[in-house]
């Protein structure tokens, strides 16, 4: 075990031309005052008078029929305010509408079980009661009656002729399959020098598991129909579009309100079975229900990333190291409910290269399911997997062909003078600089020194590996891939929505349509408005959170995927410059003026050339609300600016599966040096670099924030964090007792470098950038692949790897070796 | 005393003395949360494992998700609430945000509990001692790293 | 995370304690609560009266016996173990092996006799207190007894202390020669996966394996480490395999550990 190790040093920043002003500087977040009080307002902290707790009755079978549900017991109990059971729900709701292509829409999902339970905690019954305590004692007197089924958790036998059908309408347990292939990869296997072939590379399930866990609280106004959902949802723009059409309402009935956020990561997007079972127990107790989901929930059935496994992969290399494609078979493992797939069966192709110059790629595509939790699209979804499995096959190839794993990354990077650059299916790579960050990090790590390294870690008995992870972060989705999955689906685009006024008094208020789980959306959004203003970001104030009423959000509206320096801001600044054109043109018109020679300054809107003709903030907003006689008549102002941004999107080609999917892509690069006990396989990351780029950097302290806590993401789901199953599909890590994430004493040392290129596509450069960890795993992994080659030259082959796993590729290096070969063609 | 199923605890928190009717079976944390509307101790977890929940109680520092309220009668607890006085922040509080050490800031408040425990028994922490003191709070959103740095610059009255 | 209905009772002494334990069926004693209350948020089980025993300071302390020895209260916390003088000064290993247990928080309530009578397979102090040759003495209602660590430890979470009676006091012999110990964690300073604890006296080692079976695995050998290593091969144990790690793993990890605690406590290590 090393000692301490040494505090984040200094920064190696390469950024582009600081200009006056807000944006680039990282101003004091204004949410901090009240988190570090504790007067955050997170959704558990909430009450309301006469309010009903639920808990939710879980199966403990991965797969039954269920007999009969009784909750007579429970309703005896004093305090217990109601019921809800799979058989009301089936009459009060419709299935939640599927997104994929027959015969996977027929999927009945509902918000409980109807029939039958498909995993293991799949709620079957809530109660409601006057207390916690209360609830669950009473969950404990309702009477299931179960019939277990057979259990199917291993995606490969997913599809076999004699495998658990999971859901009978469709039949079968293929959500989504399709032949991805662009290029010629058969000329390019003829071409090739070398193919190497990889049997399997596994990408393990994991989450991001927030601290805080789901929650809502939900009231049901009656004369109006109206739901008011407070919950720490964090795409309500999604779980209106599902929950609407289920409990045969409008999107407008649907209220989301979210205040704090503890955390989401996606993780919070597909809570919509717990509200509508709120929606509904609201509606039937006639009192406001509070839900919060306890640790064990979450990590049972709330959400998973994304399983997939990668078979047969076959990679076409010329002898100077230049890799022409890859072919291979996919498969993906959504759980037990699609609910947002099948749309990780498109995302991937963000990213279809990588970061490589490779032009033929096939991927023959299956997602199926099982009786595991159901997925949502955390942290880095779906594009990590696929640049996991990229960066993989590149390390692969190196090793087996004995390569240099610097040159050859460097050889087959796009390169910066490529940008903006178009990838095989037609998305278009902003900018990037991926051999400089790549040079950055391994300065960064002491590459210099490896040998030295490596060769003193030796005589300690240890196995010193170095590892590079070079990943994208493609941001501002183009909701039309969906298409390329389900031609009928109508959604296509993206947008975000803000709303900004200038009040009475003169304060400037912001209503974004984002919902923020720590990004800092609050200030960052100041910063934007403030330049275009010409005040301070402290002259701002952005209301905390989101909610339907402020009608300042649109169909996409949330905080997922990687774009609010995009959307977010995008509509903020537009907004803003509605607001500020408005109010030069009133200031003119009182002023006596062309509009064109009033500035917005310092507070005030002022004559350029005569600074005494000024009119402050509280002037402007007093006369438009309250002292309006004798403006002018055609005068159309209103301090009060709605914008919608919108990203420059077109349908993609369905027909080719072509098109662009996002709109921008920030960059990052990390490596990572570990230690490996080959007696005990346990290892050490001794010391980490991460460089990341993405185009401007609004609040560079924000930018750094997220891309730690990516790496420390990254760096439990590449040691430790697993959501195994065993075979009747108990989850075996259902708690942090089990499911070990990072604590501060895992942490190596961590030496970060930032470069800015500019985005091309976006108004300030920037490019949205939460999601870049994914890195951290594919370092880990080439590390310790790096590390073994003194011990039996393994190939590491799974996401996942804690020590019971590189002890076994230590004690049997053959298992590992067995799954790649080389052919030489030439 | 023989067993009982609840009683009327006298506890002080933050300076304030409270008399509250529990149940046996409460747990403080709840009990801080839901009758004291305390919600600025957080829970993250079933098994005791996250310290979302950290107060100081009788000056240690201890998950409040695993002791009983009935327990804490007679006690002394701080929790986040009672960090900053007269509207002043706590050099804590300060150090946290200027070094971004939060950022959902679920966490925070067990932190910084953990923390203030920390240098109140040890003035001048190393880095590692720093890490050791925050070993029982999990956080999700930050990787430690600007935690640490807080930490060590409130310690050297850098905040 | 919710309890099920409970009653409480805070002990004003040993014999009060007792007393409550033998009248009261279902009855546990309170500890730190550090696991049992965790065990009661999962309602994995359910005592229908918990006797707190935090208040009986006569169970605190940790002194030094007349006979070179150490003793210390059941109910001194994982904190005051780290921070005692004398088990500074008299078996500093057992405090360095102690300030790993979970965390500071857990550490300043969690005791010395909740973490034994839990008897938690993966706990790092019983396979310590077996190797070291510890002492405990029970009280029960018809008097004290003491019980050598070698015989404590049952079953998984189970040991000789009865439904009503109270591990009092935990007695160590005077340190012979040095002790050692060597785990491999879940993360840094987390749950052990496998543990050894060695003792070396005289040349001879007594070693005692945590993790890989319901009770520490006693195993004596030469102080030399090979022979330690050796001694586990053919120890007759079947770990169990669970999510983070298989049998063979936990066998193999043993002899490793055992090798590395030998060396620990002759010096090398």
């Amino acid at each position: 075990m090393t000692e301490t190790v040494t505090p984040t040093e200094a920064l190696v920043v390469e950024e582009t031309e600081t200009r006056p002003g807000f944006i680039g500087q990282s101003v004091p977040r204004k949410e901090d005052r009240r988190l570090v009080q504790g007067e955050g307002i997170f959704i558990d902290d909430m009450k309301r008078h006469g309010m009903g707790f639920v808990h939710f009755v879980r199966s403990p079978y991965a797969h039954a029929r269920i007999v009969s549900v009784d909750v007579s017991k429970a309703l005896e109990l004093d305090g217990v305010y109601g019921t809800l059971t799979g058989d009301e729900v089936a009459i009060q709701t419709d299935p939640y509408f599927e997104l994929t292509v027959p015969p996977g829409n027929e999927i009945k999902d509902y918000c409980l079980a109807v029939g039958k339970a498909h995993y293991m905690g799949e709620p079957v019954a809530a109660v409601v009661a006057a207390t916690r305590d209360l609830a669950r004692d009473a969950a404990e007197l309702v009477e299931v009656e179960y019939e277990p089924l057979p259990v199917l958790v291993d995606p490969e036998r997913a599809q076999d002729a004699d495998a658990p059908v999971i859901h009978e309408d469709p039949g079968s347990n293929v959500v989504w399959s399709g032949l991805f292939s662009w290029g010629e990869i058969e000329s390019a296997m003829a071409e090739a020098d070398h193919v190497v072939r990889i049997q399997r590379l596994h990408f393990d399930r994991f989450s991001s598991t927030p601290l805080e866990c789901s929650g809502g609280l939900v009231e049901f106004d009656r004369p109006t129909g109206q739901w008011h959902i407070y919950s720490n949802n964090q795409f309500p723009g999604f779980a209106a579009i599902m929950m609407a059409p289920a409990l045969r309402t409008g999107i407008d009935k649907l209220r989301f309100i979210s205040h704090d956020i503890g955390g989401a990561f996606g993780n919070k997007i597909c809570t919509h079975p717990q509200l509508t079972a709120c929606c509904l127990l609201a509606r039937k107790l006639k009192r406001p229900v509070q839900w919060t989901e306890w640790r064990t929930e979450q990590h049972m059935t709330n959400t998973h990333g994304n399983e997939r496994v990668f078979l047969d992969v076959e990679v076409p290399v010329k002898a100077d190291g230049t890799m022409l494609g890859f072919r291979c078979r996919a498969i993906d493992d959504c759980g037990a409910y699609p609910r947002y797939e099948p749309l990780g069966c498109i995302i991937w192709s963000q990213v279809t290269p990588g970061m490589y110059r490779w032009r033929h790629i096939e991927i023959d595509f299956t997602q199926i399911c099982t009786n595991k939790s159901p997925v949502g699209p955390n942290r880095g979804y779906s594009r990590m997997q696929h640049l996991w499995f990229t960066e993989r096959v590149i390390d692969i190839v190196a090793h087996e062909l004995d390569l240099d794993p610097v040159e050859v990354r460097k050889r087959n990077y796009i390169r910066s003078d490529e940008m903006p650059y178009e990838t095989p299916n037609g998305c278009v790579y902003d900018s990037g600089d991926y051999s400089k960050m790549l040079d950055m990090a391994l300065e960064l790590i002491g590459y210099g020194v490896l040998e030295e390294r490596r060769a003193e870690a030796a005589e300690r008995g240890k196995l010193l590996g170095l590892g590079i992870g070079s990943t994208l972060d493609s941001g501002t989705n183009n909701f039309g891939q969906s298409q390329l999955l389900n031609p009928e689906l109508q959604f296509s685009g993206n947008n975000e929505v803000a709303t900004i006024k200038l009040d009475l008094l003169g304060e400037v208020v912001i209503t974004l349509g984002t919902v923020p789980q720590g990004q800092g959306h609050e200030t960052v959004a100041s910063q934007v408005a403030a330049e275009i203003l010409g005040c301070t970001p402290d002259d701002i104030h952005v209301r905390v959170g989101h909610d339907t009423y402020w009608n300042s959000h649109s169909g996409f509206s949330g905080t997922y995927a990687s774009q609010f320096a995009v959307t977010g801001l995008g509509a903020v600044k537009g907004a803003a410059e509605k607001l500020a054109e408005e109010m030069r043109r009133l200031a003119a018109a009182v002023l006596g003026c062309p509009a064109d020679d009033i500035e917005l300054a310092g507070g005030m809107a002022r004559m350029r050339d005569n600074r005494e003709a000024a009119l402050p903030f509280m002037a402007l907003g007093a006369i438009i609300n309250v002292n309006n006689a004798g403006l002018p008549e055609d005068l159309d102002v209103t301090l009060n600016a709605r914008y919608v941004y919108r990203p420059p999107f077109q349908v993609p080609d369905k027909e080719r599966k072509f098109g662009n999917l996002t709109l921008t892509y920030a960059s990052q690069i990390h490596a990572c040096l570990v230690e490996v006990d080959p007696e005990t396989g346990a290892y050490e990351i001794v010391n980490y670099a991460a460089v990341d780029d993405c185009g401007k950097r609004i609040h560079p302290q924000i930018v750094e924030g997220q891309v730690h806590g990516a790496t420390a993401q990254a760096i439990g789901a590449a040691t430790h964090e697993t959501f195994a199953y065993d075979e009747d599909g108990n989850l075996l890590t259902p708690n942090f007792y089990d499911y070990h994430v990072p604590h501060a004493l895992d942490m190596p040392p961590l030496h970060a470098g930032y470069l800015e290129s500019p985005s091309p596509f976006t108004a300030y450069g920037a490019k949205g950038m939460g999601e870049g960890g994914g890195a951290g795993i594919h370092a880990v992994c080439a590390a310790l692949q790096d590390a073994m080659r003194a011990a039996g030259n393994q190939i590491v082959h799974d996401s996942c790897n804690p020590p019971w796993r590189v002890w076994e590729m230590l004690q049997d290096a053959e298992s590992t070796r067995r799954l790649v070969s080389v052919e030489e063609r030439r | 005393m023989d067993p009982v199923t609840g009683k009327t605890i006298a506890v002080n928190v933050n300076g304030d003395q409270y008399e509250r009717e529990v149940e046996a079976r409460q747990l403080l944390v709840h009990f801080l949360r839901d009758d004291l509307e305390l919600t600025g101790t957080h829970i993250g977890c079933d098994t005791g494992n996250c310290g979302a929940c950290t107060v100081i109680y009788d000056g240690t520092a201890i998950k409040s998700c695993m002791l009983l309220a009935i327990q804490a009668d007679g006690a002394r607890i701080d929790t986040v609430e009672g960090l900053a006085s007269d509207g002043e922040l706590h050099p804590l509080q300060r150090a946290f945000s200027e070094t971004h050490a939060l950022q959902c800031g679920y966490c925070t408040p067990g932190m910084l509990m953990s923390a203030k425990h920390l240098l109140d028994n040890n003035p001048e922490p190393t880095q590692h001692e720093v890490r050791r003191a925050l070993q029982g709070n999990i956080c999700r959103c930050t990787g430690y790293w600007n935690i640490v740095e807080a930490v060590l610059a409130a310690s050297k009255g850098e905040a | 995370m919710l309890l099920r209905q409970v009653e409480y009772a805070r002990a004003e002494s040993v014999a009060d304690a007792v007393r409550l334990l033998g009248e009261n069926s279902n009855a546990r004693p309170l500890a730190g609560g550090q696991t049992l209350v965790n065990v009661m948020k999962a309602r994995a089980a359910s005592p229908d009266v918990l006797v707190d025993l935090n208040g009986l300071d006569e169970l605190k302390g940790i002194r030094t016996t007349p006979a070179g020895g150490l003793e210390l209260g059941s109910m001194v916390t994982y904190t005051e173990m780290v921070e005692s003088e004398d088990v500074g000064d008299f078996r500093p290993r057992l405090a360095e092996v102690t300030s790993t247990i979970a965390d500071v928080q857990v550490r300043n309530r969690g005791t010395l006799g909740g973490n034994l009578c839990s008897n938690d397979p993966t706990n790092h102090l019983p396979p310590l207190m077996v190797a070291m040759g510890a002492e405990m003495t029970i009280a029960g209602s018809s008097g004290e007894r003491t019980v050598p660590a070698e015989d404590f430890f049952l079953g998984v979470y189970l040991t000789a202390v009865e439904p009503d009676e109270l591990l009092t006091k935990v007695t160590l012999p005077p340190p012979g020669g040095g002790d050692g110990f060597a785990a491999v964690t879940i993360g840094r300073e987390g749950t052990c996966i496998v543990n050894a604890a060695a003792v070396v006296h005289d040349g001879e080692a007594r070693l005692a394996i945590g993790c890989v079976s319901a009770v520490p695995v006693v195993v004596r050998a030469s102080s030399e480490p090979e022979a330690a290593a050796a001694a586990v091969t053919t120890a007759d144990f079947d770990p169990p395999t669970d999510v983070h790690a298989s049998a063979g793993y936990r066998r193999r990890l043993a002899e490793v550990l055992a090798r590395r605690a030998v060396q620990q406590a002759i010096g090398v290590g």
